[in-house]
């Protein structure tokens, strides 16, 4: 297996066992590489559009679908919590775990809570949309504001 | 790409904030993208899709136009 795989397949790996994405240090363990190829790999997977990183070029924002920091997205599966990206990403999470899951959000407009239970075959019908405010051009543009 | 209770919500949000509204997207329609854009990302052989890739899993749910095009200039 490359690097970059191994290295982006240890990445969601945490991610989905301790609900945030590693550290460099933690991952350099993980597989058993200094820190500085780890670094490199994680700018690399950045630019491949694999993972996003804070404008400190280490420490992973976001491992789509899942968030490295808090948001108003909240998916619990099973007695896990984690944090998704957007809209999208809180029925990524689901898809990607294949599990069944709880997403708790927010009406933007009336910030009254949203529940929704996802269940294998999808979202039980609830009163909610998604608006997307960005084309899809531009998602990578600023992908915290998308 | 945020929830909203309904499409009217939606427009109070954008007036409000002086912006465009945008496509509106039914859970269904979230909830096939998801599965189209994750469903294997946990995999070692998972991989973004690639624009051509993009435009079929749109078009497949009804998402057509220049919005949804990875490629369009048309927005600036």
């Amino acid at each position: 297996m490359q690097f970059d795989t191994q290295v982006k397949t240890a990445v969601y790996r945490w991610t989905v066992e301790t609900t945030k994405p590693p550290t460099v240090v933690e991952m350099s363990e993980v597989v058993g590489a200094p820190a500085r190829d780890v670094r490199e790999s994680y700018r690399r997977l950045r630019a491949s559009r694999v993972l996003f990183l804070e404008p400190d070029g280490e420490t992973i924002r976001m491992a789509p679908p899942f968030s490295g920091v808090p948001t108003q997205h909240c998916v619990r599966v099973g007695g896990r919590e984690y944090y998704a990206n957007c809209s999208w990403d809180a029925l990524g999470i689901p898809a990607a775990l294949q599990e069944k899951a709880q997403v708790s959000s927010r009406c933007e407009q009336t910030l009254e809570p949203i529940r929704i239970e996802v269940g294998r075959e999808g979202p039980e019908p609830v009163p909610v949309v998604a608006h997307f405010a960005v084309p899809a051009a531009k998602w990578w543009a600023d992908l915290v504001y998308t | 790409m945020l929830f909203f209770r309904s499409e009217e919500r939606v427009n109070e949000w954008c007036r409000s904030r002086g912006l465009p509204r945008r496509p509106i997207i039914r859970l269904d329609q979230l909830w096939q993208l998801a599965v189209a854009w994750y469903e294997n990302r946990l995999r070692p052989d998972a991989r973004r899709p690639g624009p051509d890739e993009m435009r079929r899993i749109f078009a497949g749910i009804g998402l057509e136009g220049p919005f949804w095009d990875p490629e369009s200039d048309e927005f600036g």
